[in-house]
């Protein structure tokens, strides 16, 4: 018999690729999914009939436990939230209300109708904030800066928590940033690489940036949605970062990408606004993925150069296509 | 005119929660301080009247509910209040189980809720977190201190903890005037009767009185750290003078058992404790960690504040006042 996934956040970047990931792995895939005015189904158009999508939402209990009950997954990955963190500063209940307490009603709905389901909570690099220790593995301690940080800590607490007090085979992977070309365009990376394409071929003059100076972690998105699945397939439920290990500036990501477009002179594109700096910028963010090495035998494989060109050139050859 | 211009310098302050143990002794002092205090009430979640039913007069009672924030600026719109104290929340931690949505919902999105309106309206309000030693889960030291590793185990203090965060958080960002307190267990005649301490004081004042025969009780060898709870009130307002916003750690520094308890209570009376206390399995819970105690010389150095009633006091208090409340009881018959 196939097993069954259910995926929340199906139509996220995220959703998107581990859903092709386990359609590949003969999976039968169910997407919950909100109903919008306008659906917004760019990143899984060419799954869309391979998978089902179910209605839901993160907000709403009953929604969910029907979901669970019905559909009866052998896994449930939540990767639904208000993902991004400047608007967590703008509406932090809704925020808290949906990345945190979305978490708690998946977890009471696999505990009252499929308790057996495996469980895996998108967490993220975000909980450590203001860092105590670099890099940061699965004892640092948490020290939020953002309602969106916060709500993270809470989803992870409580996936922690409902492993330990109902024995359910629950998880928290905590990823550092994963980018690709289905990043949204608010995150800098795709912003970056969407710009820089632009500018190539002359429908954009100028990049405005926040802090250039940030340090992220980021990896390439197929590499981590193959972690969520390995941390299911482990005899032992257990938490893990998954990051690459390795920092990069703001600036060097601009520069890599001016390059893969054949542009040298970067600066001459590029503008820093102060308005963009982060109210409570996060420190130095990077993984230290030992644990995952180690145990689920996990490393990225797609370099940082490399990640920068393939998003660079998936902008490229879409912006082309939009001119004809 | 003088007498306006006193009304005009009046300080306002807003309790949530004021109908509880700790919101009664904090209205008090903030009365005894020509404060005028508007509490927060709840017809939905009423715990009763009896804490504050001798200050009612002077009250400035206000329906209302964290889990709306449209009420909560109607009473910050009425009133603009100088200082903000958050004590209401679900703080029976059995409750959190059953409820971990509403729990988070009111003791995290809760102050939240007021978060958000400081921030957008008011932003000179001084504004305390009742934060909890809970936050720590099994320490992995002891005593702890405000740098102690945060690491909450159950749904109540996960809760706890995110509003500790989300409190710190929008200080850090924005340069409110907004703290936590980390409040350690304390207890107090008006202690809600499904605590240990109470529990055990008002049972043996109910054997005192010939109203029970006996008393069952879980892990007797378990250690808190309790202090006296008007003690603590004053520590609340300490915090809001200060001239920095910051988290402080209020406990006693000193841990005693569930038997400790036992032993002075019923001593109080006359009893030996040996003789009525029956261990009792299903109420039995394995203590965890090391014993969640607090460190309290952050606020006795910059706060100067210091517990006045000791542990022997506090436990003589509490039995006398649940004997007597029992015989006012009984004579009403």
């Amino acid at each position: 018999m196939k097993r069954r996934a259910l995926i929340t956040g199906i139509t996220g970047q995220d959703g998107s690729y581990l859903a092709e990931f386990l359609l590949k792995k003969n999976y039968e895939v169910y997407g919950l999914t909100r109903r919008t005015s306008t659906p917004n189904y760019e990143r899984i158009k060419d799954i869309v009939d391979k998978i089902e999508l179910i209605p839901g939402d993160l907000l709403d209990q009953h929604s969910l436990t029907e979901a669970v009950k019905n559909i009866q997954p052998d896994e449930v990955y939540n990767l639904a939230a208000q993902s991004f963190v400047p608007t967590s500063w703008n509406q932090p209940v809704l925020t808290g209300e949906f990345t945190a307490l979305g978490v708690t009603r998946i977890l009471e709905a696999i505990r009252l109708t499929k308790p057996d389901a495996r469980f895996y909570q998108a967490s993220s690099s975000e909980m450590f904030g203001k860092v105590q220790e670099s890099p940061q593995n699965e004892k640092t301690p948490f020290y939020p800066r953002s309602p969106y940080g916060v709500a993270k800590v809470y989803g992870h607490w409580i996936t922690v928590n409902y492993r330990e007090s109902y024995n359910l085979f629950a998880v928290s992977g905590i990823l550092f940033n994963h980018e690709s070309p289905r990043r949204g365009l608010e995150f800098v990376t795709r912003k970056i690489s969407h710009a820089v394409a632009r500018i190539k071929l002359g429908k954009q003059k100028k990049l405005r940036l926040g802090n250039l100076k940030s340090k992220r972690d980021w990896g390439y998105t197929p590499d981590y949605v193959e972690a969520m699945w390995l941390m299911l397939q482990q005899d032992k439920p257990q938490d893990f970062v998954i990051g690459t290990g390795k920092t990069h500036s703001v600036e060097e990501f601009v520069k890599e990408a001016f390059r893969v477009v054949g542009i040298e002179n970067w600066q001459a594109y590029v503008e820093e606004d102060k308005h963009l700096y982060r109210p409570a910028e996060v420190d130095f963010l990077c993984a230290d993925p030992t644990k995952a090495k180690k145990i689920l035998k996990w490393k990225p494989s797609v370099t940082f150069k490399k990640l920068v060109q393939i998003m660079v050139e998936a902008d490229l050859k879409r912006e082309k296509y939009e001119n004809r | 005119m003088k007498e306006s211009a006193a009304v005009k310098k009046q300080k306002v302050a807003l309790i949530t929660g004021i109908t509880g143990q700790d919101g009664s002794y904090l209205s008090e002092l903030l009365l005894s301080k020509n404060y005028k205090v508007v509490g927060l009430v709840s017809k939905k979640y009423n715990i009763g009247w009896d804490n504050i039913s001798h200050l009612r007069a002077k009250l400035i009672l206000e329906e209302g509910d964290l889990l709306n924030k449209n009420s909560l600026e109607r009473i910050f719109l009425r009133y603009q209040p100088a200082e903000v104290y958050n004590l209401a929340g679900i703080t029976f931690i059995p409750t959190c189980w059953e409820k971990p949505v509403l729990a988070f919902d009111i003791n995290a999105l809760g102050p939240l809720r007021i978060l958000e309106i400081i921030r957008d309206r008011y932003p000179k309000t001084r504004f305390f977190q009742a934060s909890s030693g809970q936050i720590f889960g099994y320490p992995q030291e002891s005593p702890q201190t405000e740098k102690t590793l945060i690491a909450p185990k159950d749904p109540y203090a996960i809760a706890k903890a995110c509003a500790h965060f989300m409190v710190r958080s929008f200080r850090e960002n924005y340069g409110l005037f907004l703290v936590n307190g980390i409040l350690y267990n304390h207890e107090s005649p008006r202690r809600g009767e499904e605590f240990v301490t109470r529990k055990i004081t008002l049972g043996a004042a109910k054997i005192k009185l010939g109203l029970a025969e006996n008393l069952k009780l879980g892990n007797l060898e378990a250690q808190q750290d309790w202090g006296w709870a008007p003690d603590y009130v004053e520590a609340m307002w300490l915090m809001l003078q200060a001239k920095k916003a910051e988290d402080f750690i209020i406990a006693t520094g000193k841990i005693h058992s569930v038997r400790d308890i036992c032993y002075l209570a019923f001593k109080t009376l006359g009893l030996d404790y040996r003789r009525y206390v029956i261990r009792d399995k299903i109420l039995y819970r394995q203590q965890r960690g090391k014993p969640l105690m607090g460190n309290p010389y952050k606020a006795k150095k910059l706060l100067g504040w210091q517990p006045k009633v000791t542990f022997e006091e506090m436990i003589q208090l509490m039995t006398k006042a649940d004997c007597q409340q029992l015989k006012n009881k009984k004579g009403k018959r």
